[in-house]
């Protein structure tokens, strides 16, 4: 019926494949296995049950106002396809700013103009979040400037060096080492 | 090739499909069957997902009505979006911020505005999706590499599908003459079993196994930056649209009934089932529900300050090409017509999930003993032609034993 009905000598690979074509499903199994730590970590993270990120920067001053602010992931800038490569913060504002502060913003290298603020945070002041742009050819030394804008229509800036605010994108850039 | 032995390959082409992987397979089933109950397996577990009366004749409350019980309740809570569940005894599920920076859904109690629990850290729902769905593979560009493994199942299952039908000769005749022996082993029951939930499964194999493939291909497409989508993209609301305030304190907003009334009265048949509040101060209100086809939900962006309806995507908008590639999804999870939908899938399921196994029964039967009776007789191969007749792998009182 099957292939193996006639009475040839069976090769040794396909003897290798007939012994262990089932562990396939073992192996398969493993998968969802392995990868389950990770999916409850990041399931938590999410929530906001293990905090605010990854890795905590700390408070930020930003003139009148201050943030908390979090990497999301304690890693890398991660390649999201077309868009570059882009590197996930989240913020929670102080409790006296909530009412006052109309809009957050990050950017690397200080803005021109309020208008050329950067990426906005998404989200409630308790738990906000921005996914920044990072080029690969960014320098290592570079600032990350947050800019605060109020619903008076006032603006505050503060800059803390890139590679305070993740050690891991400073690291990832020097690794680059000025890939133009 | 003579017609008898192409049948056989046929039927081996049928017997081998899912065979190496068939623990995959079947597991794959079973979470699917399991996600598409898996809100109604919550609701039995977990009565803060229910949605208890506290009268008889009790009315449910508009959005503002919620949105201010839950401020009266826990002042300090942030609510960011409500989503009605699209079954009456399903609590609202109405995302929320605490201070402490936690992002929740918490379930609330759609005639009183009670919050009646917070969403558990397990979500058995999210969990069994994840599971069947993408294999647990995190996403990190583009779409996870066990979405691909799980959806590349759809192509064996339609195969599985094609030549079943082919080796079943005279399927139809099932239909007329339904057999399920049960007293003539388990070998026989099971190939009954096989073949009569095969051909009443015919629609929903189809329905799966096209949907499975059709995720294949959005990913496919997807990860090469293809869109068949006519949505429109949503610019931020301008910076002059936005007001400021003398002092400092936010714009004010319109509150979420009156975003739905100008919604439903601008645009005819619209049905709202959730709501998402600005999550920024240059962000829209956007509302969305199903409409006259339920299998697609209608969307509007409305600007929280001046009411105004900025974009809308609604079935009207919809390419013909996009009712098929929306559908897919929904007629993939059976979530799209109430309860008996989904027990009707959750069925199927189930009955798909047990041909998987009934299919490795019976190759444990058949195929196993004669793969192990040839590789005995080769690895004494050497012996003169003395060797025996081979054992006849299959038997000749079903159906797929006379090829």
């Amino acid at each position: 019926m099957s292939k193996t009905d006639n009475p040839m000598p069976v090769s040794p690979l396909r003897q290798f494949w007939l012994k262990w074509r089932f562990h396939l499903n073992i192996l398969l199994l493993l998968i969802p296995l392995g990868f389950m730590p990770k999916y409850f970590a990041d399931a938590a993270l999410a929530r906001g049950d293990s905090g605010l990120g990854e890795r905590e920067v700390g408070e930020v001053q930003v003139g009148p106002w201050s943030l908390r602010l979090a990497e999301l992931r304690n890693e890398a800038p991660q390649l999201q396809g077309p868009a570059g490569y882009m590197k996930g913060f989240n913020a929670a504002l102080c409790d006296a700013c909530i009412d006052q502060v109309k809009a957050t913003y990050l950017r690397i290298g200080k803005p021109r103009s309020l208008r050329a603020a950067g990426v906005i945070f998404f989200g409630t002041p308790y738990r906000m979040g921005a996914s920044l742009p990072v080029a690969e050819k960014t320098k290592a030394d570079a600032e990350l400037w947050i800019t605060m804008e109020g619903w008076d229509g006032s603006m505050h800036q503060a800059a803390i060096p890139l590679g305070q605010a993740s050690p891991a994108t400073l690291a990832w850039l020097n690794k680059q080492g000025g890939k133009p | 090739m003579s017609k008898k032995s192409r049948s056989k390959i046929w039927f081996l082409v049928h017997s081998w499909l899912a065979l190496p992987i068939w623990f995959f397979v079947l597991i794959v089933c079973v979470t699917g069957t399991l996600a598409v109950v898996s809100q109604e397996i919550v609701w039995l577990a977990n009565p803060d997902i229910r949605a208890s009366k506290p009268t008889g004749d009790a009315q449910p409350l508009s959005y503002d009505q919620i949105v201010k019980a839950i401020k009266q309740a826990e002042p300090q809570t942030l609510v960011d979006s409500i989503r009605t569940p699209d079954e009456a005894h399903f609590a609202l599920t109405v995302g929320v911020n605490y201070p402490d920076g936690r992002s929740v859904d918490v379930y609330v109690n759609p005639y009183t505005g009670v919050i009646q629990g917070v969403s558990p850290q397990f979500n058995f729902q999210a969990f069994t999706r994840a599971l069947h769905g993408w294999w647990l593979v995190p996403f990190t560009n583009g779409y996870s590499w066990g979405w691909y493994l799980v959806s590349l199942l759809g192509l064996p299952m339609l195969a599985s599908l094609v030549t079943g039908l082919v080796v079943y000769k005279k399927f139809w005749k099932g239909f007329l003459k339904p057999t399920l022996r049960l007293r003539h082993g388990a070998r026989i029951f099971w190939g009954d079993f096989h073949r009569l939930s095969g051909i009443w499964s015919i629609w929903f194999i189809a329905v799966i196994s096209i949907t499975g493939t059709w995720f294949l291909i959005e990913a496919i497409l997807s990860d090469n930056q293809i869109t068949l989508s006519s949505e429109p993209i949503v610019p931020v609301i301008a910076r002059e649209n936005v007001p400021t305030s003398a002092d400092g304190s936010p714009a004010p907003m319109i509150g979420v009934d009156e975003a739905i009334r100008i919604a439903t009265q601008q645009i005819s048949g619209f049905e709202v089932g959730f709501v998402m509040l600005p999550s920024n101060a240059y962000s829209h209100m956007f509302i969305g529900g199903r409409g006259w086809y339920p299998l697609m939900y209608q969307t509007a962006n409305l600007n929280p300050y001046s009411g105004s309806v900025d974009t809308t995507h609604l079935l009207s908008h919809r390419s013909a090409l996009e009712f098929v590639t929306e559908s897919m999804r929904p007629l993939h999870t059976g979530d799209f017509g109430g309860i008996w939908i989904k027990l009707l899938w959750f069925f199927f399921g189930l009955l798909l999930s047990m041909m998987v196994l009934s299919g490795l029964l019976i190759w444990t039967k058949r195929t196993a003993l004669a793969t192990a009776a040839a590789l005995k007789r080769s690895n004494k191969a050497p012996r003169p032609a003395l060797a025996p007749r081979p054992i006849a792998a299959l038997h000749s009182d079903t159906p797929e034993g006379n090829l």
